[in-house]
């Protein structure tokens, strides 16, 4: 069968060489290291998403959760051996990195669209997220609200799985990695603003 | 070759041994370049969406909730390292040379014959809508099933049924001048042609 000869000669190995092996092991030596023990990596503080309505609150609850958990993974390490004050401080950034989230309404005109989907660097570019998925408001509008940590964050719609549109209210920037526009998004404390 | 499963792997980069990354890149880069390969269409996107894929997985490896499962992990942010790859650069034209096929384990039988064989072949995924090309890789080459499909996608199952048999579709019509007339005629049910001028 004639798709059979397709799919063998696709499953056939490809194989890359040692220096692919080389930029990637140069990339990450020049990244932090990791300095997650056992439990410090069960307990780890972790961005969650937390409802558009309680963002407050629940970001609050979170940092003062790992915080006490930062403490607590200290207090055990001094225990059991001497600790540099760079460890410690690690250990604190760590922890401080629960950002908080705020509500962010994302909206786009697309009359013949069938799916819209918000992808940006909070979602690591994944238009697999329920929580960023545009629900159609009639007229052709379609609108999502999504908590988004505060911060600068580069973002675009992403129509019917394929089209890639900037949101034509918000500023263009330009992606350094790639060269090609993205919408630009500031999220503040206090008011959400775009 | 270290012996240690990814957990324990995963486990000691994360207490700072980073060194050791190396051994999972070494596991994975070629299973998955397969893919990159065939998704992006030369070779110079699919280094570079692989070797994104596994500096984004060693950024986020304290986020990998089940590190026996690591491999799986770094497939799905490889996949969406193609989509968006693929999406920004879908203006440009798939590059697919025969410089490509040096990624190729060698052809061990006909290599020539076989190189434009692949090459009609990558020409002919090249011209797939992206989804569909996805698909169509995911559920024949990578042989998942369509709700591991559907999880890495976040595309619905009967939608990607729809995509892998329109691929097949696409594929067999772009293909059709390569392959054996009777093969795709038997395929179908369809009776053999008696041409009379033949004979």
């Amino acid at each position: 069968m004639w798709i059979q000869r397709v799919i063998a000669e696709l499953r056939r190995p490809v194989r890359m060489d040692d220096e692919f092996d080389r930029n990637v092991m140069s990339v990450v030596r020049s990244l932090p290291r990791h300095r997650y023990g056992t439990w410090a990596r069960a307990l780890r503080p972790r961005t969650i998403t937390v409802r558009p309505l309680l963002p407050s609150v629940a970001a609050v609850f979170l940092l003062a959760v790992a915080l006490s958990l930062g403490h607590a993974i200290g207090t055990l390490r001094a225990a059991r051996r001497t600790r540099t004050r760079s460890d410690v401080a690690a250990d604190r950034a760590a922890s401080a990195r629960v950002t908080t989230r705020r509500a962010v309404q994302f909206v786009l005109v697309a009359p013949t669209a069938r799916k819209v989907q918000v992808v940006g660097d909070f979602n690591d570019w994944d238009a697999s997220h329920d929580e960023f998925r545009a629900e159609h408001r009639g007229g052709g509008v379609w609108s999502v609200t999504a908590a988004v940590p505060e911060g600068n964050h580069r973002y675009s719609f992403v129509v019917d799985d394929s089209l890639w549109v900037v949101d034509p209210t918000a500023p263009r920037v330009i992606d350094d990695n790639y060269g090609m526009p993205n919408s630009a998004l500031l999220v503040e404390g206090g008011d959400a603003g775009r | 070759m270290d012996r240690s499963t990814d957990a324990q792997i995963v486990e000691r980069v994360l207490r700072g041994d980073a060194e050791l990354y190396a051994e999972l890149v070494q596991r994975y880069r070629d299973r998955y370049a397969r893919y990159a390969l065939h998704m992006l269409g030369n070779r110079e996107d699919a280094e570079e969406a692989l070797q994104d894929a596994f500096t984004r997985a060693y950024r986020s490896l304290a986020r990998c909730e089940d590190p026996e499962r690591f491999g799986a992990w770094l497939f799905r942010i490889l996949v969406n390292r193609c989509r968006t790859m693929g999406a920004r650069r879908g203006r440009r034209l798939r590059t697919f040379v025969s410089d490509d096929l040096a990624l190729y384990e060698a052809a061990e039988d006909h290599p020539a014959e076989r190189n434009a064989w692949r090459e009609e072949i990558e020409r002919a995924l090249g011209r797939l809508r992206p989804e569909q090309r996805e698909a169509f890789l995911l559920k024949y080459v990578e042989e998942l099933g369509y709700d591991e499909i559907s999880r890495l996608t976040g595309a619905g199952v009967s939608a990607l049924k729809m995509r892998v048999m329109r691929a097949c579709d696409r594929l067999r019509e772009l293909l059709s001048d390569v392959v054996d007339d009777r093969e795709v005629r038997e395929e179908r049910g369809l009776p053999e042609v008696n041409d009379a001028r033949h004979t």
